[in-house]
């Protein structure tokens, strides 16, 4: 644990992590603040669902938005941090300083990964933190009653959704942290990162339904599922959509599984470099 | 505390290799605890494979490696909470301190104290520049870094592969009385080189690698003493002659070409015998342009490290006499 804690000192520092944190409040608090401002121009117009506006501009369903918002900017920008921080390990021969000094490999690689995760959860709280407070300025810029934000029969099940969140996000970029340790490159992490999300937005369009069937199981899929969020009214919920407990469970497989994978590939690798 | 009989490193047969390139080809290290060793080679040697292989960073195809009187595999990593290295360049976070990164890197393996980290600033001269990031370091004082994190552990066992690179005349010297200070103190300094005359200030023994295997090994003074040469250069075209003649002095085993590009003639052969060397190539009319004698570290590397010369060997236009010489093939 005490390599973990460690382990955030020389994350924290680094400004990739300041500037991958800074873009992805940016986003958020971009999203309400402009919902906010186009509200008066779309209410004016016809035929426009106002809905989804009073849904993310008013509590408590603003959490649900604020926490969706936050899981697809913090997933994309978190994968690439994590494929960049983690292969920086390798291309800066830090593995090599930590095993010629006798620390086990894969108490290295879990450790490195818990430092990474800690932040992550860091970065969701803030980022939802300065979610809220973007709802409540777009809210108040819409002119709109925002509601009860401090609803204690809303707030429970929204730090669950929190959690569940935080959970989703390890997972996912758990795949990041894999395939830089594995090619024990950051490079290779980024491309292959930005290549499964490409494939992962444009691929079940494009492909037969026993495809689109697998896609629905694969991480970003299965972690935004494992959330179990609200969505705007009027989106009835797929008839064939994966329990959102489900969903939480072959998250926390893929977690594991990924965690392995790097590990091992770790604990057997030659290192060289 | 590790006996003064017991040997710091001990390697068997040791072997190595990465695809069909073979690095290691049976390598048997002997260093005893409480020397300064000086493991010397040319490029492509097996130097930084044997280091990576004592560390545990890469896995032996066979052969044994004994570290402290312990058989040692990467399974007991526990043995390397006495052991210090430096492989390479310096390992550093570029975007943290000095400090920082002796604390980061001390939460690995065996724990370091604060006030280890601190003694160590102290040591290697970087105190007042250790709340600065790496990157604003000079090459030497990345240099000074990497070896105080080899020393976190105040190991008993320091492995260091070209610990002078980058440092300064003066980060030479303090060098040099931190690893004598060490090795008197009972610990052991196993160091890989390039910096001949630097190696044969600090070695108490030496051990030379050519094409993955030990050429020579044993205490420095002997080896010099055993290894008397005189090196003398003559025309290319007289190479052959000369060597001939040489011959006759020195005995037929104990003269080689060096360079056949440029033509210089060692004899392994006491050096007061220089004079009846050179008298006997004028007399055949045979003037030497060069003329060396006594021993020293770098004679006794090329002495071994150098390949035979191929028949009628031609210089490539433009090629460096010397830089093909000992890269495994």
């Amino acid at each position: 644990m005490s390599l973990a804690i460690t382990g955030i000192r020389k994350f924290w520092t680094r400004s990739a992590t300041i500037v991958s944190l800074l873009i992805a409040v940016a986003l958020v608090a971009l999203e309400f603040v402009l919902v906010g401002v186009s509200y008066h121009t779309a209410s004016t117009q016809t035929g426009v669902d106002m809905s989804t506006y009073t849904w993310l501009l008013t509590f408590p369903s603003a959490y649900d938005a604020i926490l969706a918002l936050s899981f697809e900017f913090l997933g994309i920008i978190g994968l690439i941090y994590v494929a960049t921080a983690s292969g920086s390990e390798w291309s800066w021969g830090m593995v090599k300083v930590a095993v010629a000094r006798g620390q086990s490999r894969w108490q290295y690689t879990v450790s490195t990964f818990a430092s990474l995760a800690i932040l992550l959860l860091v970065a969701l709280l803030i980022t939802f933190a300065v979610g809220v407070v973007a709802a409540v300025a777009g809210s108040s810029v819409a002119g709109l009653k925002m509601g009860n934000p401090a609803d204690m029969s809303v707030l429970g099940p929204t730090l669950v959704k929190l959690g569940r969140a935080w959970i989703a996000l390890v997972s996912l970029t758990s795949l990041g942290y894999a395939v830089a340790m594995v090619a024990k490159s950051q490079m290779a992490g980024i491309g292959t990162v930005i290549g499964y999300f490409i494939v992962s937005i444009i691929g079940p369009a494009l492909l037969p339904d026993f495809v689109k069937e697998i896609f629905r199981y694969l991480p970003f899929s299965i972690s935004s599922d494992a959330i179990g969020l609200a969505g705007p009214p009027g989106t009835a919920p797929a008839t064939n959509a994966i329990d959102p407990n489900v969903a939480l469970l072959i998250t926390l497989a893929w977690l594991v599984g990924l965690l392995a994978v790097a590990s091992l590939s770790v604990e057997r690798t030659e290192i060289t470099n | 505390m590790t006996s003064p009989s017991t040997m710091a490193i001990e390697t068997k047969d040791l072997r190595k290799s990465y695809g069909k390139q073979m690095a290691l080809a049976g390598l048997d290290l002997n260093v005893p605890s409480g020397v300064v060793y000086g493991f010397l080679g040319p490029n492509g040697a097996g130097k930084t494979t044997t280091m990576r292989l004592l560390t545990g960073l890469i896995r032996p195809n066979s052969g044994t490696i004994s570290i402290m009187g312990r058989s040692f595999d990467r399974s007991k990593r526990d043995i390397l909470y006495d052991v210090g290295a430096l492989i390479e360049a310096p390992s550093l976070y570029p975007h943290l301190s000095a400090r920082d990164n002796l604390i980061v890197i001390g939460a690995t393996g065996r724990k370091v104290s604060r006030a280890r980290v601190e003694e160590l600033l102290d040591l290697v001269g970087l105190r007042e520049r250790a709340g600065d990031r790496v990157s604003r370091y000079s090459m030497g004082m990345k240099q000074r870094l990497g070896i105080a994190v080899a020393l976190l552990n105040d190991p008993k066992l320091l492995l260091l592969d070209e610990p002078a690179n980058g440092l300064d005349p003066s980060g030479i010297v303090a060098l040099r009385d931190t690893l004598k200070g060490l090795a008197a103190s009972g610990k052991t300094v196993f160091i890989s080189s390039h910096i001949l005359p630097e190696v044969q200030q600090m070695a108490d023994i030496v051990g030379i690698v050519a094409a993955g295997k030990l050429v020579t090994q044993g205490p420095l003074e002997e080896l010099l003493t055993s290894q008397a040469l005189v090196r003398v250069k003559v025309r290319p075209d007289e190479a052959q002659r000369a060597a001939t003649l040489l011959a006759g002095v020195a005995g037929a085993d104990h003269v080689s070409i060096t360079f056949p590009d440029i033509a210089w003639l060692v004899a392994r052969m006491p050096a007061d015998r220089a004079a009846e060397a050179n008298q006997c190539l004028a007399q055949a009319g045979i003037y030497a342009s060069g003329l060396e004698a006594g021993s020293d570290l770098e004679s006794l590397f090329l002495e071994l490290t150098s390949p035979p010369p191929p028949p009628q060997a031609a210089a490539r236009p433009g090629a460096i006499p010397g830089w093909n010489s000992g890269v495994a093939q």
